[in-house]
C-alpha cells in the first residue's frame, strides 16, 4: 500500500538521444511523462496512457518500447532514443522520416513519432520483407487519420533504402 | 510561432526526389509543409507548451448514469501531497451561461461544468488540481462520492426509451409517397441500425489555461478558435478580445474538437481560482464520455419500384438517440432524399432521450448513417429485381436534385461509377450470392455511393510580401491533418508568383485574421478563397508600386502590368528589367506589402463579421441560388468471409470521388483514404457497448473500442473524377474530408451479402451475425 500522505522523489540519470539528463522525480513517474512534462521532449506522444495505441513508442537499447508502460526509473543507465534523436545532427532526415514525408504517411501527425520509431525498429528487426509483414508488425501503432496504406508504402521504401 | 517555420533552418530532406516547382502551384502534389516538424518531433501541439508554475488538473466523473450526487467527501484528497485545489459543484467559481454555436443566447444564467444532477455515466462532478500530474491522479482517486441513484434509460432499445420527440424540421415530403408505395409492383421494407461510434482522435482532448489579469490564454486543440474563444469570453465575462486561443497543430478532431466543453471550463476556472496556469488532459476513458460521438441511429427504408427498377416511392423513418439534457439531431434523410430520382418521398425523424453525454459530430454526421440505409436498401431492391446493383443506381440516376428541383452545380457520379467499375473489374462479378470463392473464403463484391453537401461560409486572411521576397500568410483557421498549411501556401505562392518554399503559413492563433469552424468539409474552400483574395490584393499593390513608384526600375517602362513569377518581376514582353521581388521592394524603400482579404459580402458590419466567425448561423445553404452543390463518390469493395468462422476481411477497395478541383491531390487522396478506413471501422469493428445494468460504456478505451489497425486495411485505390466547380468555391473545389466515409459501410454490407447471402442491417458486421 502506497502511503498517500507522503511524496518521495528519487534522483535519476537518463541518457536520451546521447545526452545525459538528471532529474528528481517520484518513482511512479512514467518514462513518457518524464519525457513530456520534465524534459520538454514532447515529440513522444500520449494517446492512451495504457499501452493500447503505440503513440509513445521509443527505443530503449535499440528495441521498441511503450514509454507509457515504462517507469522512468526502469531505464536508468540504458540508452533511450526518441523521435527527436532520429535525424542527423545537421538536421538530415533519416530514411524512414524522409519516406514518411514523401509518401504522405501521416495527416494530423500525432501518432507519427510512434509510427516512425516502430518503423525503424520494424526494419531493423527484419520484419519489412513484404507489405503483409509490414502491416502485421506495424499493427500496434494506431492511426485514426487512416494513413495506413501510405505508412506501408513508406516503410517499404525506407526498408529498400536501408538495405541498399 | 508555429514550429514548422523551422523547416528552413534545421531540417533537410535526405531525399530530394519529392517535389518540383510545379508541385507548389494550386493543384500540385506538394508534400506537407508542416511535415518536417511533425516527423522530427518539433511540432508542439497545443497542450505541450511548457509554462512556469504549471499545475495539473484531473477530472472526477460520475459512476452512475442517472441520479443525484448526495455528497462529495474531499477531505482525503485535499490533504494528499501536492494538492492545490479540489473543485466540486459547491466550490467552483461562478461561471456564466454562454450562447450556443448558432449564437442563441444562453438559456441559463450560470453554467455548472460540475454536475449535481447526473444524467450520464462519466459526467464530470469534481476535479483535483495538484503540483504534478501524478499527485493529481492519486488525489482524484481519493475523492469519495455518494449518490442517490435512479433508473437510467441506457440506450434506444431500453423499454423506457419510448418513441421520442418528433423533429418537424427534419420532415421532407413531396408527391404522395404512401399511395405510390401501395401501388408499386415491387415493394421492400427494412430496418437499418448504426451504433454509438466515437471519433477516437489519437490526441486526447485537453488544454492549458492561463490568466494574466483579465486576459485568458488557452492552448487547446481546436477546430474552431474563434467560436471557442467566444464561449470562454462569455463564461468568464471578459471581452472577446481578451481571450486568445492557440492551437498550432491538432492531433485529429473528426468533428469532436469544435466546442469548448465542461472540462475546458473547469481548467480555466481553476487557473483563475489558483492564479496559476493549469493543464488538464482527459484520460482516454474520459474521452468516451466527456463529449459525444456519433449517435446510435435506427432507420426504416421502404421503397416501391416498378419491374423496370425505377423507384416510384421512398418512405423513410428515422430515430437517433440524444441526451437527457442536450439535443443532437443526426439528419438521417440527408442522402435518402437526394441520391435517386424519386417522384414520391416522405421522411420523418424522431429523437429519443437516453442517459448519455449529448452526441456530437463525427465525420459526415447525418450523411453517413443516411447512406447506410438507402445504399443498403437500393442493393436489396436490385437483388429482388435481379438487376445489377450498379445498373440499378444508373436506372435511378438523379439528373437534378429531386428535393429542391434544382440542377446540380456539378455531379460526376456517373463518371465515378464508370471509372470505379472499370478499375475494380466490376464486369467480372457474378451476380448470385455465394457464387465467388477462393477455397474456404467466400468472396463478395459490393458497390455503394456517397455524397456530402458543399457547405460555404466566409473567411479572412492576411498576406504579406516581406523584404526578403518571401510571403507570409496568417489566419486563425487550423490544420488537423487536412493540409491547410500546405494548400494555403500553394494558393499564396501561385497567386503572388513566388515558389511555395518561400511562403510561410501561420495558423492556429486567434490573434490572426478570423476564420469560422473547420467542419462540414468547408475550410479548404473558404480559406483558399480568402487567401486568393488577399494575395491578389497584395500582388496588385506590388505591381502598382513597380509601375508607378519613380524609384522602381520599371517606372520608365510605362507598362500597364507586369509579370510576377517564381519570385521575379518582368515586363510581359520580356523587354525590360528582370528583378527579384526583394530587389523591387528595396528599390522603392518598402519593407513589406500587406493585404487583408475576406470573402464576406460587401457592406458587412463588424457585428456581421463577429457572428460569421464565432457562430455557424451564417453558413450559406448548399441549395442557395440556382444550384444544388455536393461532392459525390462511388465505392467498390471486395470482402473475403471465412465460410467456417464468419470473419470478414476487406481485401480490396477502389473508390472514385468527385470533390471538384483538388487543391493538392496528394493530400486529398490521403484524406479520402482516411475516410474510407474510418468507414471500414464503422462497418466491421466500431460499437460503443453499454453495460445495461449501469448505463456505462464498458469498452471506453482503445483496446476494447476497436478501431482499424494497419493489419486490417488492404491497398486502397482512389480516383479523382472531379471537375472545377466554381458555383461551390472561389477556386473550384468541393468538400473532401467527410465525403469518402459516406457509403463505405453499405458497400461492405452489400459485399458481405454478395459473399454470404446474408443481409446484415445492424452495424458492425461481426462474425456472430454471419454464422
Amino acid at each position: 500500500m502506497i502511503d498517500q500522505t507522503k511524496s518521495t522523489t528519487i534522483p535519476l540519470h537518463l541518457t536520451i538521444n546521447g545526452h545525459r539528463h538528471e532529474l528528481e522525480v517520484e518513482p511512479r513517474v512514467t518514462l513518457l511523462d518524464a519525457l513530456r512534462d520534465r524534459l520538454d521532449l514532447t515529440g513522444t506522444k500520449k494517446g492512451c496512457d495504457h499501452g493500447q495505441c503505440g503513440a509513445c513508442t521509443v527505443h530503449v537499447d535499440g528495441e521498441r518500447v511503450l514509454a507509457c508502460l515504462t517507469l522512468a526509473a526502469q531505464v536508468e543507465g540504458r540508452s533511450i532514443t526518441t523521435i527527436e534523436g532520429l535525424a542527423g545532427a545537421d538536421g538530415t532526415l533519416s530514411a524512414v522520416q524522409a519516406a514518411f514525408l514523401e509518401q504522405d504517411a501521416f495527416q494530423c501527425g500525432y501518432c507519427t513519432p510512434g509510427q516512425i520509431m516502430s518503423a525503424v525498429a520494424c526494419i531493423r528487426e527484419g520484419h519489412a520483407g513484404s507489405d503483409e509483414e509490414i502491416r502485421e508488425y506495424m499493427a500496434g501503432n494506431l492511426c485514426r487519420c487512416g494513413a495506413y496504406p501510405n505508412i506501408v508504402a513508406a516503410v517499404r521504401q525506407a526498408a529498400l533504402e536501408v538495405a541498399s | 510561432m508555429t514550429a514548422h517555420n523551422i523547416r528552413h533552418a534545421n531540417t533537410r530532406h535526405a531525399d530530394s526526389r519529392h517535389g518540383d516547382a510545379s508541385d507548389g502551384a494550386v493543384g500540385g502534389r506538394l508534400s506537407r509543409v508542416d511535415g518536417p516538424a511533425k516527423i522530427t518531433g518539433a511540432a508542439k501541439y497545443a497542450f505541450e507548451q511548457q509554462l512556469d508554475g504549471l499545475a495539473h488538473a484531473v477530472m472526477v466523473e460520475a459512476t452512475i448514469a442517472a441520479g443525484t450526487v448526495r455528497a462529495i467527501d474531499t477531505r482525503a484528497a485535499e490533504t494528499a501531497p501536492g494538492v492545490l485545489l479540489v473543485l466540486t459543484p459547491d466550490t467552483i467559481m461562478e461561471i456564466k451561461g454562454a450562447s450556443d454555436w448558432l449564437g442563441n443566447p444562453p438559456t441559463q444564467k450560470t453554467y455548472s461544468p460540475l454536475a449535481r444532477t447526473v444524467t450520464y455515466s462519466g459526467q464530470h462532478i469534481a476535479a483535483v488540481v495538484a503540483e504534478t500530474f501524478e499527485q493529481a491522479v492519486a488525489a482524484a482517486a481519493l475523492v469519495e462520492v455518494s449518490y442517490d441513484e435512479t433508473p437510467a434509460i441506457v440506450d434506444l432499445s431500453d423499454p423506457k426509451a419510448g418513441d421520442g420527440i418528433p423533429i418537424d424540421a427534419m420532415t421532407k415530403e413531396w408527391g404522395d409517397a404512401e399511395a405510390a408505395f401501395a401501388a408499386a409492383p415491387l415493394r421492400i421494407c427494412a430496418a437499418y441500425n448504426t451504433q454509438r461510434e466515437y471519433q477516437a482522435a489519437m490526441e486526447p482532448h485537453g488544454l492549458i489555461a492561463r490568466w494574466q489579469g483579465e486576459e485568458l490564454t488557452i492552448w487547446e486543440p481546436s477546430q474552431w478558435l474563434d467560436g471557442m474563444a467566444r464561449t470562454y469570453a462569455e463564461w468568464f465575462g471578459v471581452p472577446f478580445e481578451n481571450v486568445r486561443l492557440v492551437s498550432p497543430y491538432i492531433g485529429g478532431g473528426f468533428g469532436s474538437k469544435a466546442l469548448a466543453l465542461a472540462h475546458s471550463a473547469v481548467a480555466a476556472a481553476s487557473a483563475k481560482m489558483l492564479g496559476r496556469p493549469v493543464k488538464l488532459v482527459l484520460t482516454r476513458p474520459q474521452n468516451f464520455t466527456s463529449y459525444g460521438g456519433r449517435a446510435a441511429t435506427r432507420q426504416t427504408v421502404t421503397i416501391g419500384a416498378g419491374r423496370d427498377g425505377k423507384i416510384q416511392s421512398i418512405v423513410h423513418r428515422g430515430v437517433n438517440e440524444t441526451a437527457i439534457d442536450g439535443m443532437w439531431v443526426e439528419p438521417l434523410a440527408s442522402v435518402t432524399s437526394i441520391m435517386y430520382a424519386t417522384p414520391n418521398f416522405s421522411s420523418k425523424q424522431n429523437v429519443v432521450r437516453v442517459n448519455t453525454v449529448v452526441p456530437g459530430a463525427k465525420r459526415a454526421p447525418g450523411e453517413n448513417p443516411s447512406a447506410f440505409g438507402i445504399e443498403s436498401a437500393i442493393d436489396e431492391l436490385a437483388h429482388e429485381l435481379g438487376i445489377d446493383p450498379l445498373e440499378m443506381r444508373l436506372i435511378n440516376y438523379a439528373e437534378e436534385d429531386p428535393e429542391v428541383n434544382k440542377p446540380w452545380s456539378t455531379r460526376q457520379l456517373r463518371e465515378a461509377f464508370a471509372a470505379g467499375a472499370e478499375r475494380f473489374g466490376w464486369a467480372r462479378r457474378t451476380p448470385k450470392p455465394r457464387s465467388m470463392r477462393d477455397g474456404k473464403q467466400l468472396i463478395g463484391w459490393g458497390v455503394a455511393a456517397g455524397t456530402y453537401p458543399v457547405r460555404r461560409a466566409y473567411g479572412e486572411a492576411v498576406v504579406r510580401i516581406l523584404a526578403d521576397g518571401s510571403v507570409e500568410v496568417e489566419s486563425s483557421s487550423i490544420d488537423m491533418g487536412q493540409g491547410t498549411y500546405t494548400i494555403l501556401a500553394q494558393t499564396a505562392a501561385e497567386t503572388v508568383g513566388v515558389p511555395a518554399d518561400d511562403v510561410v503559413v501561420k495558423l492556429g492563433d486567434s490573434r490572426y485574421p478570423r476564420a469560422g469552424v473547420a467542419g462540414g468539409s468547408r475550410l479548404a474552400g473558404v480559406m483558399t478563397g480568402a487567401v486568393y483574395k488577399a494575395a491578389t490584393s497584395a500582388l496588385d499593390q506590388l505591381v502598382g508600386l513597380a509601375i508607378s513608384d519613380p524609384r522602381s526600375p520599371f517606372h520608365a517602362l510605362q507598362a500597364n502590368t507586369l509579370v510576377v513569377a517564381n519570385g521575379r518581376i518582368t515586363a510581359p514582353r520580356g523587354d525590360g528589367p528582370d528583378v527579384s521581388v526583394a530587389e523591387l521592394l528595396a528599390s522603392v524603400g518598402r519593407d513589406r506589402i500587406e493585404a487583408t482579404g475576406d470573402t464576406m459580402p460587401a457592406n458587412s458590419t463588424a457585428e456581421d463579421r463577429y457572428k460569421n466567425y464565432t457562430t455557424i448561423a451564417t453558413s450559406v445553404p448548399h441549395t442557395e441560388g440556382d444550384y444544388s452543390r455536393h461532392s459525390w463518390c462511388a465505392h467498390f469493395i471486395e470482402v473475403r468471409v471465412d465460410e467456417d468462422f464468419g470473419t470478414v476481411r476487406v481485401s480490396r477497395v477502389v473508390s472514385a470521388l468527385d470533390s471538384g478541383r483538388l487543391y493538392n491531390p496528394k493530400l486529398a487522396e490521403s484524406q479520402w483514404k482516411g475516410g474510407i478506413i474510418m468507414g471500414i471501422g464503422q462497418a466491421l469493428l466500431e460499437e460503443g457497448i453499454v453495460d445495461r445494468r449501469h448505463g456505462r460504456i464498458v469498452n471506453n478505451n482503445l483496446a476494447d473500442y476497436l478501431v482499424p489497425t494497419n493489419a486490417d486495411i488492404p491497398d486502397i485505390e482512389v480516383i479523382s473524377v472531379g471537375i472545377p466547380d466554381l458555383h461551390s468555391s472561389v477556386l473550384g473545389g468541393k468538400g473532401v474530408g467527410e465525403l469518402a466515409i459516406v457509403g463505405v459501410a453499405p458497400a461492405i454490407a452489400n459485399a458481405v451479402f454478395h459473399a454470404t447471402g446474408k443481409r446484415v442491417r445492424d452495424l458492425p458486421i461481426t462474425l456472430e451475425k454471419l454464422i
